[in-house]
């Protein structure tokens, strides 16, 4: 790790205003940006902290609306009772993320704001995993890699699990800029790199994340997450839907998925499988087939278009409360 | 933080990197003056945020305990207690937040140390296993009396980890002692062990 | 020949180690907790790519940053590096964030040459050469004559191709050590080894001065299991960057990601098998070309066939170079490799046959072997405790659903076995105290305890009487512990010690006790007249006034053995739309003689299971082709199990009167073998389908599925 500055401001403004220069980065929980520091693959020149500043962390809900602040920790996200009853989908997919202690450090912000785990990435061959002007991941180890927008030169998969359910749920980010705040839907977070020399993320570098919003949900939501190990893993895909119903017939659909493309993936093409549908075994493998027809996938991980088929097949069905999966 | 009477312990902080440690806005003039006069001025601007750099100096309480030394910003909780100030028990191992050998608990949670900043840690209580009780009612004798160790280099933190738990919760199943531990990697399979310790030490702490 | 007591008191008891306490409290300082006055914090500089030679290498500016107190560099301008992770040189520097920056600005020129990062890259036609000689060399083919003709002949021929990938020890004390130099021929050090008298000699020998005045110590370590046998070039470096210091001690251990690149790592191994059988399933004939990598090391070769009894067998073996680490000997060098592709196969032909893979197995045991009817022995009691006979099923027929369940199992042997040469001392002090020390070392094995336990036997005390001082390469010689050796090397040294010990007390105290030393014994803390209760044990160590009684003894013989079996038996279910592999019990059942102490014996063997459930499932070591580097060189992306993936383990310990009366014989080795194989076997059984390629993941469990789908469409 280099050497840097280090501040630790007590408000969000201040906050953004420690983080007024080039080479700065705000520092949260620190699972993610200490590693990369350490691996030189971050050098920030000024540390920001932000994890102690009181008005970021919590979680509200009015009116049926819930808002979580950027430094909130995941663990409290986890043992809030109205998310656990309300939304499943975030509920499951915070209490999956990384193991106690790491609950403890991270936050939801920092979840949401995570750079990719790509390999190649975090060997240094930067966002494209790119060594002299080839792309190392399209012929090497891509196992854990995109399936989705493969055509392009970004091949690895967004990290972060708790973009789908947010997403899915059709929450709002709240950003603060040295010119004042703005809101934007949080998928309008990611974006695909086009050059090696762009981010995944279109927040600015002197914009800090302070919450997240989602509205009053009407109806039912889930999430399935397929990982190998049952202790400290990350998802190898993960399927968030938030459904409305009439009856068992579903009205309107939202199924993002995460761990297949560089951004979270939303398939429409699941969606409007399932809409108009009854939420039956059959429309959920319909729709998880449907999730799946454009998926090309990278050398060795066709794998994962059964596995992201199967996870929105089963993210819908535990919504159906047929979890045919865990019957004996 | 930064009183002008106390001196790093080692002395090792140059003059200049105990200057550094101003005001944002005292950061961007060159600093000329004494160090009192910077400092009295970093003092003044309490509405700004403060920039530390090079060597600073830290305190840290550490199993209730102050404990004055000298760190860089960079310097993680876990170099810093284990390479400053002797505190040995938890180790470093994977240093990328991944097998839990460097838990302690900060202010009653666990985190791993090798991954959060020392400096980000003052006026925080930090509990590591160094002040557990090592008695019959304690988390370390249950570990002993039922092998949940071996080469025990992953130990302390699973007996972090699983103080902590119980502490949180008097009566876990296996699953959710399992669960508890998840963020806990033992290389040489001890795993059968430390279940039996931590339902053993559930039960003499209830006992007890 | 001498034999061990017949009725112990503490001997095979379940005795909690002697050191449990101190390391569960973190209060034991690890050799890489040692930090003695005056420190400096050494850090090693590795190669950044995988094969180039050094055009420059410039360390000039690096001497001059603040804090830096020493360079050395073990390779100059015009040398060779093999492999991502190999030694270049080591900075020391007052604080280990000062020593990182200055190994970064050493700078160093690299022509880089064309890699070979993968045993598919190696073997590829056109392949850059990385070793003189070529990158695949080949061994003596091993062939009996008539095999060609009894695999065509078989009744049921299997072909097929099995691989298990390189993994790494992943020791979590990282290798390295602290030296210092006291003068200028004398060294302390405090090193993470598996054998003291092997650093102190390493050493002794880079710096060309006598073994003995080097002073090794390794009081406890944080886990080796085959890696940790010598100071290694870091520790000579070390040593370089201490004198240059002025003698302070420099510590230097590597940091995770060195540990997977150059700690060491377990070769792989690939099999092309053809497997013959009558239908009455008995084996006929095994054709193997075999293939593994140990990096740029040899010794990637492993035994097979492997346990049974193959009429006619040919075997052929190549070592394949890659730019890697260079391989160490990880828990039982070979063997978890062999016994995975040997079971493997033997499950696959067996459901070729028809038959019940446990039969099958028990029809092919070798006649002759003295470990046949331990085997018989110990598969009646796996079967039992797994409920083979209530719960097997032929392949694919276990359950309805997505979740399909599965039983698997793996046989395995080990030789293992002492040496005669290591000495304990045994010292009784006036004050009531007993030491016992010798030049070994306790790797979490329990080494420390089963000494004290034999002594305490003896002398009719309490274990935690005794003080038990292993580590110290000052003390008699011990053995390095390895391949099981410890505990068979050890027990007939300590138990002699403390017969001679015991001996030499009760002659030097008899007379006052006015008896004759015969009639005196020991036993419950007291000394015995004829039998009786006389004086307590601390009361009679007075009467040696002021001259305590310490004897150091070799071994005797008759007290220890060698070889092994053991089994395994896996239950497993695996949800087929997933691939994802979840157990639900092992069964490890073990022979080892006769057992210290059974409580760290069964930590051992449950030890041993999870070591294999980790390659089973999880570990592997993931090489870059186009980038010639380790992609997982952490402890996040080489995955490891953790709490929540361990299953019901049960061990059992195959404990009768004809295995104690075999001696001790050590079991590090022999319990991790065929879990892998057992794992495999279960999920094959569950889903129907081989999966041929370890470890069990989706992507390898979903594509064997996929394959078998496309094969039949």
């Amino acid at each position: 790790m280099n050497a840097f500055e280090y501040a630790g401001p007590t408000s969000p403004e201040l906050a953004v205003k420690a983080i007024g220069r080039s080479g700065a980065a705000f520092l949260s929980g620190g699972t993610d940006l200490l590693n990369r520091m350490k691996d030189y693959v971050a050098t920030p020149s000024r540390v920001v902290y932000i994890n102690d500043i009181k008005p970021l962390a919590g979680v509200h809900a009015s009116g049926g609306a819930m808002s979580i602040g950027a430094a909130t920790k995941l663990a409290a996200i986890v043992h809030d009772k109205t998310i656990e009853a309300h939304l499943p989908a975030l509920h499951r997919a915070t209490a999956e993320v990384g193991t106690p202690q790491l609950r403890h450090m991270a936050t939801i912000g920092g979840n949401l704001l995570q750079r990719p785990r790509c390999w190649y990435y975090r060997n240094g061959f930067g966002l494209l995993g790119m060594k002299d002007g080839k792309s190392l991941v399209r012929t090497g180890d891509n196992r854990y890699h995109a399936i989705f927008l493969t055509d392009g030169d970004a091949l690895f998969v967004n990290p972060s699990s708790i973009a789908a359910p947010l997403i899915a749920l059709g929450a709002e980010a709240t950003l603060l800029g040295p010119k004042g705040e703005r809101t934007i839907a949080v998928e309008k977070l990611y974006q695909v790199p086009k050059s090696a020399a762009d981010s995944e993320l279109t927040i600015a570098a002197d914009e800090l994340l302070t919450k997240v919003t989602i509205p009053r949900i009407r109806g039912k939501n889930a999430t399935y997450e397929i990982r190998q190990k049952r202790a400290y893993d990350w998802p190898i895909v993960l399927a968030s839907a938030a459904l409305e119903l009439d009856g068992s017939k579903v009205t309107s659909a939202k199924i993002i998925l995460a761990g297949v493309a560089p951004i979270p993936w939303r398939s429409e093409e699941a969606e409007a499988a399932i809409v108009g549908k009854e939420l039956t075994t059959e429309s959920a493998e319909a729709a998880g087939a449907a999730a799946v027809s454009k998926a090309k996938p990278l050398s060795m991980n066709a794998y994962k278009v059964t596995l992201a088929k199967v996870a929105v097949k089963r993210a819908l069905l535990t919504i159906a409360g047929k979890k045919y999966w865990e019957e004996a | 933080m930064l009183e002008t009477e106390q001196k790093p312990p080692n002395n090792r902080a140059s003059r200049r990197d105990f200057l550094r440690g101003s005001g944002l806005a005292a950061a961007t003039t060159v600093l000329t003056g004494r160090a009192t006069a910077a400092i009295e001025e970093a003092r003044a601007q309490d509405s700004e945020v403060q920039v530390l750099s090079g060597e600073i100096p830290l305190k840290l309480n550490v199993n209730g305990e102050e404990k004055a030394t000298v760190a860089e910003p960079r310097s993680t909780l876990l170099d810093t207690l284990r390479n400053r100030l002797d505190v040995t028990g938890p180790k470093r191992v994977c240093d990328r937040a991944s097998c839990g050998a460097c838990t302690v608990i900060v202010e009653g949670e666990t985190v791993y140390s090798c991954t959060t900043l020392a400096v980000s840690c003052q006026g925080k209580a930090i509990e590591t296993i160094e002040s557990f009780d090592t008695g019959p009612n304690g988390v370390p004798y249950a570990f002993h009396q039922n092998d949940g160790l071996m080469c025990g280099y992953c130990t302390p933190g699973f007996v972090t980890s699983c103080k902590a738990l119980l502490d949180q919760n008097k009566n876990p199943t296996l699953e959710e002692i399992q669960r508890g531990l998840d963020g806990n990697i033992c290389r040489c399979g001890t795993y059968g062990g430390v279940f039996k310790a931590a339902l053993a030490a559930a039960k003499t702490m209830k006992g007890a | 020949m001498a034999s061990w007591p017949q009725n112990p008191k503490l001997i095979g008891g379940r005795i909690p180690r002697l050191d449990g306490l101190g390391k569960a409290s973190g209060k034991t300082k690890y050799p890489s907790d040692v930090r003695p006055d005056g420190t400096l914090f050494g850090v090693l500089l590795t190669s950044p790519v995988p094969y180039a030679k050094i055009k420059s290498i410039d360390a000039s500016a690096a001497a001059k940053m603040p804090g830096v107190k020493a360079i050395h560099l073990v390779v100059e301008a015009g040398g060779t590096l093999h492999y991502q992770g190999e030694t270049i040189g080591g900075v020391a520097a007052e604080t280990e964030e000062k020593a990182r920056d200055a190994v970064r600005a050493i700078k160093v020129e690299y022509e880089i040459l064309p890699h070979v990062a993968t045993e598919e890259q190696a073997m590829a036609p056109g392949a850059p050469q990385i070793m003189n000689g070529g990158n695949v060399r080949k061994g003596r083919e091993v062939a009996n004559p008539k095999v060609d003709e009894a695999y065509r002949a078989a009744d049921f021929k299997l072909d097929s191709t099995y691989s298990i990938p390189v993994i790494t020890h992943v020791c979590l004390e990282s290798h390295g050590l602290t030296v210092r130099w006291d003068n200028d021929d004398h060294m302390t050090v405090w090193a993470s080894t598996q054998n003291v008298g092997g650093v102190s000699g390493e050493l002794a020998g880079a710096f060309q001065i006598p073994a003995t005045n080097v002073h090794t110590m390794t009081e406890v370590m944080g886990g080796g299991f085959g890696s940790k046998f010598g100071a290694d070039v870091w520790g000579v470096i070390a040593g370089h960057l201490s004198k240059k210091a002025g003698g302070k001690p420099v510590r230097m251990f590597l940091d995770r990601s060195q540990e997977h690149l150059t700690g060491g790592n377990r070769p792989s191994g690939t099999a092309h098998i053809q497997m013959g059988a009558t239908k009455d399933g008995m084996l006929t004939a095994m054709i193997a070309e075999t293939h593994g990598t140990g990096g740029s090391s040899r010794g990637a070769n492993f035994p097979l066939p492997y346990v049974y009894f193959v009429p006619n067998a040919k075997r052929s073996h190549s070592d394949v170079y890659v730019n890697g680490g260079d391989a160490r000997a990880m828990r039982a060098p070979g063997h978890p490799q062999g016994c995975a592709l040997m079971e493997a196969a033997m499950d696959d032909i067996a459901a070729m046959i028809g038959i019940d893979p446990l039969d099958f197995r028990i029809k092919n045991l070798p006649p002759k072997d003295f470990r046949t009817p331990i085997y018989l022995q110990e598969l009646e009691l796996g079967a039992k405790a797994i409920g083979w006979k209530e719960k097997w099923k032929p392949r694919g027929q276990n359950g309805s659903g997505t979740i399909k369940r599965g039983l698997g199992l793996g046989l395995h042997q080990w030789g293992g076995g002492g040496t005669t040469d290591k000495q304990v001392s045994c010292t009784i002090n006036p004050d009531g105290s007993v030491e016992v020390k010798s030049a070994t070392q306790d790797l979490g094995t329990g080494t420390r305890t089963i000494l004290a336990i034999i002594t305490a036997e003896v002398l009719g005390l309490k274990t935690t009487d005794i003080k038990s001082n292993i580590g110290d390469s000052l003390f008699p010689p011990g053995q390095p512990s390895g391949g099981s050796t410890t505990a068979p090397s050890m027990s007939p040294p300590a138990y002699n010690a403390a017969l001679q010990a015991r001996d030499a007390f009760l002659a030097k105290i008899a007379p006052a006790l006015a008896a004759e030393a015969q009639q005196l014994s020991l036993a419950d803390g007291q000394v015995l007249i004829d039998g009786q209760p006389k004086i307590s044990w601390k009361d009679a160590c007075r009467k040696l006034g002021m001259g305590s009684v310490s004897v150091t003894a070799g071994a005797l013989p008759g007290l220890s053995s060698n070889g092994v079996g053991g089994c395994q038996f896996a239950e497993a279910e695996v949800d087929v739309e997933t691939g994802v592999v979840k157990l639900k019990k092992i069964v490890a059942v073990q022979d080892s003689g006769l057992i210290i102490d059974m409580l760290t014996w069964e930590s051992q063997v449950y030890g041993g299971v999870i070591g294999g459930i980790n390659p089973a499932l999880f570990e592997e070591r993931v090489m870059d082709p186009g980038s010639g580097l380790m992609l997982n060189a952490d402890m996040e992306m080489y995955k490891l199990a953790g709490a929540s993936d361990i299953p019901e383990i049960v061990v059992i310990p195959l404990d009768t009167p004809e295995m104690r009366a075999r001696g001790v014989i050590g079991v590090g080795e022999p319990p991790t073998i065929s879990t892998a194989a057992a794992i495999r076997n279960a999920v094959s059984n569950a889903i129907g389908v081989p999966v041929n390629k370890w470890p069990m993941t989706p992507m390898n469990v979903l594509d064997a599925l996929a394959a078998a789908k496309q094969g039949k469409a």
